[in-house]
């Protein structure tokens, strides 16, 4: 029987189905307008309209930026912060530093806290040792619990001090807060971030307790959504690090949805870099309004622990390192105070949106000048559901122009490379400047408008090529159905390299090993899990850490603890002198925390091979790519590009749900997988 | 807009290479400080991140910086000047790492170590990178290095004048060896100087880089813009200010050896596109450790002025130019060898930029905040950590409030404006220090009433868990009040008190100990269970608090910032609190509405 696997990826604008046949590997996408007011509806509607019998559907993904946006516009729950006894203003305090210097108008951020008031102090304590000093007893269990039950919280958030290193007074407190208050939700630290820091720590558990009456509220309304539909099967959801989770437990740990939309992007693109054996590649996903920015070395995703959901209001779980900044077709141009053409990251936004959409825009955006440099089609954007209208944008470019003292065009290209120079800023800070050469990396551009920009920005950063997968607009729902079910696990405990006992550490490797496999099988995953090993280490003194992967430290690996761990020295060292140049050759290593991660494989679609050249035929459109105005351009849908043939441009491909531009003098090659692979130097 | 909006004129560079370029110098800049902060091993670098990170051109001239320490910013100009300087144009090898902390060669202060490469492309210098930061352990009389009581400069660490720690790429183990036997954390020591050293190497990268993408014409044509434009931007913003001359003082309330205050006078005169702060008539150099250097001053104008004008224009050697320091030798805004000076460098230095703010509050009134809370609320302490027996050192400090503004009220817990440094998680503290923090919390009442209030303070309390551990302080505002502007009411004062194990009450350190000042001690010994209470000050009020609307009034009793009593009294507003926990206001006898 055939059987299908799906993606539904919901994003700001747009929701992006792909449908994967598992038993011919036939992949095929389709585009809803989303409905953020009712949000069921374009999941259920996208669903509906991919015409799937739902006894076919073998696995539902679903990627959301329903938790981003409410962290974003603050729309989350009413929370209770509960804190060791003291530390009451711990979000309100934060760190003391200014985003800005000089700015005497700038406001410290607000925590996600709605009052003040609503921060309750726990008085227990537990040292740095993690040995209880300051026991908590039960009258003051009770005590916190009428504070709460005045207090009309509609979700709580428990983080009490040094509760990374002992979990007792916590779990005691939300044993009594879920029995006591059964229909409030509870966040706790130690099992939403069992890092140290308390106000980082204390910032990611309020965070998730923001968001979790309604990603619960999100999670149930789409599971009785999909009920009335007739849909019965468990279905998963995507994780800020690309992993994927039962829609249940994800209602369990909300803040894990924080990156939900953009980890699938970066999981196909991981797939997309194997296949094509790169082992280095930056990844830019660019929408409407913010451009992603994504690293991979040696062929894997690189993470991160350091979110924020503005500056100075951490969320500090693990996810992919995907750095967004506010530029993309839609982000507006301007000229500042100082009489520089700035771009971003204010945005049009989809309504009005860019002048050339007709919607009431008047703001000149990257869209608008890319229409005006011809690099767009006016009659086919987004496959020719929405026409531009390019008379309409030039009243705004030539305001601005002559206030520069420029032409039009020149204003145009100059908006346009602005914005590139910004993406690639994004993409130094990521990555390039951790002390890797952009030489050698490849550049993988999707979203709608990453295709558009992606030639220019490599240019820029040296990069030598430019990859282009395929459906380059719904990347992210086919990176949903790449993902693997996963259960990331950290077990926070010092350790000094002059004094470990090898056989300790692989004791703990194992006990967390079966626990993260016990999680994934709770999550209904049938098989036998592969596992990853990591260790955070730092010289001995320092105070950040760096993640080595231990490959091999378990019981019955063959290989001896000891040289495992010497291995895992050298491997820190090495690293620590690619970034900074120098090591401490004489210092003690400090492994600070233990990491495990139960993957469960799951059916990935394959990239299909490509079908030859079909359709229609190419034609030619006056373009503008430089200083030098324009030339004729070869236009080309992707389905009627040859395939394994070299083809120089200036070209543009079309195809429903991007553009591609390869600038003169560049080359374009369609594979057998359908992926674009541009050469910026040929 | 309009008028600045064309190209300028007599530019080299394109608008849009200059934006990308300038941009991606302080990315740079950033860069550094992130390398410094992952690698570093003293929480002042890791968690406080006390240290700032600038680029400078061939000459000298400073092309960029980023959102660290304003006060290291503006001295670090003059400690670069005078390295290269004393040391010459072409001593300089690839690899070469210079090191740096004489105050009296331009270093804001001895924990204060500057180091400077030399970046070579294609065999010539083109750049020199730099960063300055905070050591928490400079081998002075005290542990902390911040000694409350000095009266020389020897009494405050080990000097350095500029020396190479590293030639072409090799350290330098005799210079290392005199640091190691003078510090008393040395471990940490060179854990921090190399994070400074791998922070040297990154920049040193991206300006190679960068050069490699643009060439150098376009580099160096590129840098010589951004200062041109900086310039031209910073004296069109001067030009907006009304000319004339305007006045303000306000004091340091004592030196920590002597008791009485020392007096700082500003008399800052604006004449079309220049601006001018004379200091003649501050007093006489102290003796204790309040002083500062001419370069401790001048950067502290800089920081003030800045702060007045348009925050976006570059950063870099253009803005300075317009804007000059009068300070007669031998006062406490330009001391001589070998006055102490640790604490100039935190207290004076914000003491400046008050009378510069508070000097222009008549000006330009739309701009100026009330003062803010003023101190770094230095606390400092070490000794052998009863867990290893290792030597431990450390430099605490306390964000403040800041002062009511024009518009809005002014932030609470931030750090005093010369510097821009985090605190120090509790849990990162406590790891490293045998101290418990009991409390950390924010100072209901400490804003300064005013139409806009000013920020509030914080009150921690810490409980030694050692048998033995030394301690210094160095606090200003704890006598003399953070002032409010146009009628606003002046914040709270700071405070640092002590209560000994198994007694009740707070004291003064005078009282308990007999020093000088309250505010400034060093070399204190405390024990087991003894406690210190530390507050930070709050900002003064901006506007008449009368005519503060009754709904922030309230706003203000529903968050706790202030108290029913502070409505009453300062403001004007009766209030009773309903059953929900919220308050019902009403204007007082006496209040308008």
């Amino acid at each position: 029987m055939t059987a299908y696997r799906i993606g539904i990826d919901t994003g700001g604008t747009f929701t992006d189905l792909v449908r994967f046949d598992v038993t011919t590997g036939e992949l095929s996408s389709l585009k809803v307008p989303s409905s953020p007011q009712e949000p069921l509806q374009a999941f259920v509607g996208s669903l509906k309209a991919s015409e799937v019998p739902l006894a076919q559907i073998d696995g539902l993904v679903h990627g959301t930026t329903v938790a981003t946006n409410a962290l974003i516009m603050r729309s989350g729950a009413k929370v209770g912060f509960i804190c060791t006894s003291g530390y009451e203003d711990t979000a309100y305090i934060q760190r003391v530093n200014r985003q800005f210097l000089y700015d005497l108008t700038w406001d410290k951020p607000t925590p996600l806290l709605r009052s003040r008031r609503h921060c309750i102090g726990v008085n227990e304590r537990v040292n740095a040792k993690g040995q209880v000093a300051v026991p908590l007893v039960q009258a003051e269990i009770d005590r916190v619990c009428q504070e709460v039950e005045d207090g009309q919280f509609e979700a709580l958030a428990v983080c009490l001090l040094f509760s990374y290193l002992n979990t007792d007074h916590e779990r005691q407190l939300a044993a009594a807060l879920r029995e006591r208050f059964p229909g409030i939700p509870v966040s706790v630290s130690h099992e939403i971030a069992p890092i140290w820091r308390e106000y980082e720590r204390s910032s990611t558990v309020i965070a998730d307790a923001f968001v979790k009456p309604l990603i619960q509220r999100y999670v149930s309304s789409l599971k009785a959504g999909l009920l009335d539909y007739g849909f019965t099967k468990p279905w998963s959801m995507m994780k800020s690090n690309g992993g994927l989770m039962d829609a249940d437990a994800a209602a369990l740990n909300p803040i894990q949805l924080a990156m939900s939309g953009p980890a699938g992007g970066a999981v196909a693109s991981q797939r997309i870099s194997q296949l094509l054996g790169l082992d280095n590649v930056v990844t830019i996903d660019v929408g409407g309004t913010s451009a992603d920015v994504g690293l991979f070395l040696n062929g894997q995703i690189t993470y991160t622990t350091e979110y924020e959901i503005e500056w100075g209001i951490p969320a500090s779980i693990p996810l992919i390192d995907i750095k967004t900044i506010g530029a993309g077709g839609g982000s507006i141009a301007f000229i500042n105070t100082g009489g520089f053409l700035q771009v971003g990251p204010q945005s049009a936004g989809s309504v009005p949106g860019p002048i050339c959409y007709g919607r009431g825009g008047t703001s000149v955006t990257i869209t608008d000048a890319n229409l005006h440099l011809r690099r767009l089609n006016p009659a086919y954007f987004n496959g020719g559901k929405l026409q531009l209208d390019e008379s309409l944008i030039n009243a705004g470019l030539h305001d601005l122009a002559d206030r520069l003292d420029m032409s039009p065009t020149q204003l145009a290209l100059a908006v346009v490379d602005i914005a590139n120079e910004n993406m690639a800023n994004a993409i130094r800070m990521v990555s390039i400047e951790k002390g890797h050469d952009p030489r050698h990396f490849a550049l993988l551009a999707f979203g709608g408008a990453g295709p558009l920009h992606g030639a220019a920005i490599a240019k820029k950063l040296g990069i030598p090529t430019v990859i282009v997968p395929p459906y380059p607009g719904g990347f992210c729902a086919l990176g949903l159905l790449m993902g693997d079910l996963r259960v990331d696990k950290v077990w926070t405990q010092a350790f000094r390299s002059d004094r470990v006992q090898p056989d300790e550490v692989v004791a703990r490797f194992d006990q967390i090993a079966a626990a993260s496999a016990d999680e994934l099988r709770e999550q209904g995953f049938p098989g036998e899990p592969t596992f990853e090993y990591s260790i955070n280490m730092r010289y001995l003194g320092q105070n950040y850490e760096m993640e080595v992967a231990v490959p091999a430290l378990r019981s019955g690996s063959g290989i001896d603890a000891s040289s495992q761990l010497q291995e895992a020295y050298s491997a820190f060292h090495a690293k620590h002198h690619s970034m900074y140049e120098y090591t401490m050759d004489d210092a003690v290593i400090e492994m600070v925390s233990f990491k495990v991660t139960a993957i469960g494989p799951i059916a990935h679609p394959q990239i299909s091979n490509a079908a030859a050249a079909e359709g229609e035929a190419p034609t030619v459109r006056d373009v503008v790519f430089g200083a030098e105005g324009p030339v004729p351009c070869t236009i080309i849908r992707r389905k009627s590009m040859p395939v394994n043939q070299r083809m120089t441009g200036p070209m543009i491909v079309e195809e429903e749900g991007s553009t591609t531009v390869v600038e003169p003098g560049m080359t374009v090659t369609r594979n057998e997988y359908d992926i674009l692979i541009l050469e910026v130097n040929p | 807009m309009t008028a600045t909006a064309a190209r300028p004129a007599g530019l080299r560079v394109d608008p849009v290479t200059l934006t990308v370029i300038d941009n991606y110098l302080a990315t740079t800049c950033r860069e550094m400080g992130i390398a410094m902060m992952r690698t570093a091993y003293s929480p002042m670098f890791n968690e406080s991140l006390d240290f700032s990170c600038v680029m400078f051109d061939r000459f000298g001239r400073m092309i960029s910086q980023a959102e660290f320490c304003p006060s290291q910013m503006g001295t670090i100009k003059f400690t670069v000047e005078w390295m290269l300087d004393e040391l010459g144009a072409d001593v300089y090898k690839p690899g070469d790492v210079i090191i740096m902390n004489d105050p009296y060669r331009g270093s804001g202060h001895i924990p204060e170590h500057t180091l400077l490469k030399a970046v070579f492309y294609e065999g010539e210098i083109v750049a020199f990178v730099a960063n300055c930061a905070h050591l928490a352990e400079p081998g002075a009389k005290a542990p902390g290095g911040l000694s409350g009581d000095a009266t020389d400069i020897f009494q405050e660490g080990l000097r350095l004048p500029p020396l190479w720690l590293q030639r072409e790429g090799v350290a330098q183990e005799d210079i290392w060896k005199i640091i190691f036997a003078n510090h008393r954390t040395p471990k940490t020591t060179h854990g921090d100087l190399m994070a400074m050293v791998g922070s040297l190497n990154v920049a040193e990268r991206r300006i190679i880089s960068l050069i490699d993408r643009y060439g150098m014409e376009t580099y160096q044509d590129a840098t010589e813009d951004l200062m041109t434009i900086a310039e031209r931007r910073m004296r069109e913003e001067i030009r907006a200010i009304p000319d004339g001359e305007y006045t303000f003082e306000d004091v340091i309330e004592d030196d920590g050896v002597s008791d009485h205050p020392y007096t700082v006078r500003v008399r800052v005169v604006v004449d079309d596109d220049q601006i001018t702060c004379d200091f003649t008539g501050s007093s006489e150099q102290a003796e204790g450790p309040m002083n500062g250097t001419f370069a401790v001053t001048a950067s502290a104008v800089y920081n003030a002025l800045m702060h007045l004008t348009d925050p976006t224009i570059p950063r870099n050697e253009g803005v300075y130019r317009p804007i000059h320091t009068v300070a007669p030798p031998g006062t406490i805004v330009n001391c001589e060898f070998p006055a102490p000076l640790v604490g100039g460098n935190t207290e004076l230095s914000p003491r400046i930029t008050d009378v510069i703010f508070g000097a222009l509050s008549d000006a330009i009134p739309d701009r100026v905040p009330a003062s803010l809370g003023g101190t770094s609320c230095c606390f400092l302490f070490g000794g052998e950590h009863p867990d290893d027996g290792e030597f431990y050192s450390h430099f605490h400090f306390e964000g403040i409030g800041w002062g009511g503004r024009p518009r809005k009220d002014g932030n609470s817990q931030i750090i005093v404006i010369n510097g821009n440094c985090r605190n120090t998680p509790v849990e990162v503290f406590e790891s490293r220090y045998p101290i418990r923090v009991e409390s950390y919390r924010l100072l209901e009442d400490s804003g300064g009433p005013g139409l806009n209030r000013g920020g509030l303070g914080i009150e921690r309390i810490l409980t030694m868990e050692t048998d033995s551990i030394t301690v210094s302080a160095i606090f200003n505002r704890m006598t003399v009040d953070p002032f409010g502007l146009h009628g606003g009411k002046p914040g709270m004062n700071s405070g640092i008190y002590v209560r000994f194990a198994g007694t009740q009450d707070w004291r003064t350190f005078t009282d308990a100990f007999g020093t000088d000042s309250p505010s400034k001690f060093a070399n204190l010994t405390l024990r087991r269970g003894d406690q210190v209470k530390i507050i930070a000050p709050g900002g003064g009020g901006w506007g008449d608090p009368l005519q503060r609307p009754i709904e922030r009034v309230k706003a203000d009793l529903d968050e706790g910032f202030i108290t029913p009593a502070a409505a009453e009294s300062r403001y004007g507003v009766s209030a009773s609190q309903a059953a929900d926990g919220t308050w019902d206001v009403a204007p007082a006898a006496g209040r308008g509405k």
